[in-house]
Order: C-alpha cells, then structure tokens, then sequence
C-alpha cells in the first residue's frame, strides 16, 4: 500500500523532530511512492499528503510551520 | 480492596507550555483549573496514576500499532525528543512495572487484548499533563494508551469497557493502595487535517455536561463518526475520557476549566470527578 510509504517518509522526518516546508526527490529515494506523492511532499502541500492518506499527526508534526497557528 | 482516590480528565496541547505567551486571558484560567485539580490530586495522596492516554505517532507506527496498550516499564520519557519544542526539560517519570504487569495480565485474563510496552516515550500527551499536575515527577505512573490517532480506531464502547475493567482490577488490589485515574486529550480540535484549527465549544459543552451530570455513558454510544463531524480527528481523544468514566459510571464531575484557545487549537477542559458525592 503506498500510502504506506508515504507515512514512512512523514515518519522518519517527525523522528529526527526536523520540521521542513518540503520533503524533495533527494530525500525520498529509498521510498516506494507514486508520482502524485512525490509531488505532494516537494510542494509541501499539506490538503494533497492529507487526501493521499498522510496522517494528520505527521503533517502536522513535520510541515508544522507552514501553518498560521 | 484498593480505592480509586480520584479520577479527573484534562486536555493536553503542545503549546500550553510551548507558546507560552499566547493565549494571554484563556493560558492563566485554564491553567488555574490545573492548579485545582493539582491541588485535589495531592490531598487525594494517590500511590499510583493510571492514565488514561493516547500516542501521537510517536511510539508505534503503522508497522507495529495496537489499540491498546500498557505501559509497564520502570520510567516513562516524557518528555525527552520533544523537550526543546515543549520548552521543558527532558525527564523521566517513574512508572510502577509491579501494578503494570498485574494490570496487563488481568486485562488479558479478562478478554482484553492489550499490547505491552517496557519503554515509551510522550510528547505533550503525558508530559504536559504532568509538568502541570504532579511538577515533582515523583508519582508513579501507570500508562494506558488507546489509538485514537490513526483509524480505524477502537470503538468508543470498548474504552467505556475497559475503564470499567480498570475499576474491577483495581477492587482486587491490595487494602490500602490508593489508586487515581486520570484522562488525557480531547476535547474538540482538527489538527493536520485542511480545517485544522477548527474548535466547536458547543460539542465540548454537551461533553462537559455528559461529564458533569454522570452520564459518561452518553459519551460511550458515540461513533467515529460523530465524533469526527464534532469534535474533529483529535476529538477521537475523548476516548481517554470514556475509559475514567467507565471506571466510575454514575459518578458527577464538576468542570474546573473550559477554554476554546484558538492559540492552542484545542477545546480545552478540565474535570473533577466526586468520588464520595
């Protein structure tokens, strides 16, 4: 399941307790993931990595600063 | 038989102690309605916490990810990764492995298919609870964690079950040992999802009320779903609340703090359950 993978890469971000505005293509090398998602997490954009089935906890964790509050 | 000597429910958010600038009006009161309860909690001289909690992705992932869970190690990390972003020191609270693995193991006994964890590590989940309730960190702590974080999720009847297990459990006890029960989440907030920072005071009105007039068996016929619509993802917290309730069915709580911080993007209560009224 990709979305799997795509929790995977949230995962290991949020342990590192990095927060980041993009995850890019160098970063995601290792990591069985669809275009679509690739896209998602080099654009940041946090309603795609939600409607792809990103936890919520992890987006928030990881691109915590591109949100107002 | 043990006592349960209190049972109390709050809700936690990271920036309670991580902005702690923000929220200038709503910080002081809903932090007052903790000094309560922290007040309450000491003169109910517990020998042990059982709370009632859940993870934040940070223990288990989708590899490995129980519903439920008890902490049975010696210590608890909370905070340790997360201190710097919590704005408080990394420590350890003691856990109590003797009442853990006796809970474990008549939780098992009883049907209930609990995971076990000897090491756990909490963000705000526990820590910031703790630093405001039991500063001291010398109170052992007994975590019961559910997954109210990634679905599907336990349904809120099983939590209702379980805190009414906790309660059984706890009446086998030992005479003597004095036991608190404690809940932590909820109540409304959208976090992560597209209208996080959303809040709705009224849903949180209707669960106090549940809370305050000893009808935590409202809160039990939930579903997922109306929980979402209401209360949003991190409302699915309030199952923390459940278990305490289920623990204590019929009991009336009083509400010592309610503030929708928009700063913290949480509904914020706090409640005191009256044991002896």
């Amino acid at each position: 399941m990709s979305d799997y993978a795509l929790n995977q890469v949230l995962y290991a971000k949020a342990r590192e307790h990095k927060m980041t505005d993009a995850i890019g293509a160098d970063e995601v090398g290792g990591y069985d993931l669809t275009p679509e998602e690739r896209a998602a997490l080099a654009a940041g954009d946090l309603d795609a990595l939600f409607r792809l089935g990103a936890n919520p906890y992890l987006i928030r964790r990881v691109f915590r600063r591109k949100y107002a509050l | 038989m043990a006592a349960i000597v209190a049972a109390a429910m709050t809700s936690h958010a990271p920036n309670m102690t991580a902005t702690p600038a923000a929220a200038p009006v709503q910080r002081p009161r809903f932090l007052a309605g903790l000094q309560e309860m922290r007040t309450r909690l000491a003169a109910a001289r517990p020998d042990v916490v059982v709370m009632f909690v859940n993870d934040h992705v940070q223990n288990f992932f989708y590899d490995n990810l129980p519903a439920f869970c008890v902490g049975v190690g010696g210590a608890h990390w909370a905070p340790r990764g997360a201190a710097d972003f919590l704005k408080m020191p990394a420590r350890q609270l003691p856990g109590h492995v003797e009442f853990g693995k006796a809970l474990l193991k008549a939780g098992l006994d009883a049907g209930f298919d609990l995971a076990v964890s000897h090491e756990l590590e909490f963000w705000d989940d526990v820590s910031v609870p703790a630093h405001f309730l039991m500063p001291e960190g010398t109170l052992p702590i007994v975590p019961v964690l559910t997954n109210c974080v990634a679905p599907p999720l336990p349904p809120p009847r099983r939590s209702w079950q379980l805190g009414a297990f906790v309660r059984r459990f706890v009446d086998a006890r030992p005479a003597g040992e004095r036991v608190a029960l404690l809940a932590s989440g909820g109540i409304s907030h959208w976090i992560g999802v597209p209208n996080t920072g959303h809040i709705n005071p009224e849903w949180d009105h209707w669960v106090l009320d549940q809370v305050r007039d000893g009808r935590g068996e409202a809160l039990a016929e939930l579903t997922f779903e109306q929980i979402e619509h209401d209360g949003g993802n991190g409302g699915q917290e309030i199952r923390n609340w459940i278990a305490v309730l289920g623990a204590v069915p019929g009991v009336k709580g009083e509400v010592l703090a309610y503030e929708p911080v928009k700063e913290w993007l949480t509904g914020c209560g706090a409640a005191w359950m009256h044991l002896q009224a």
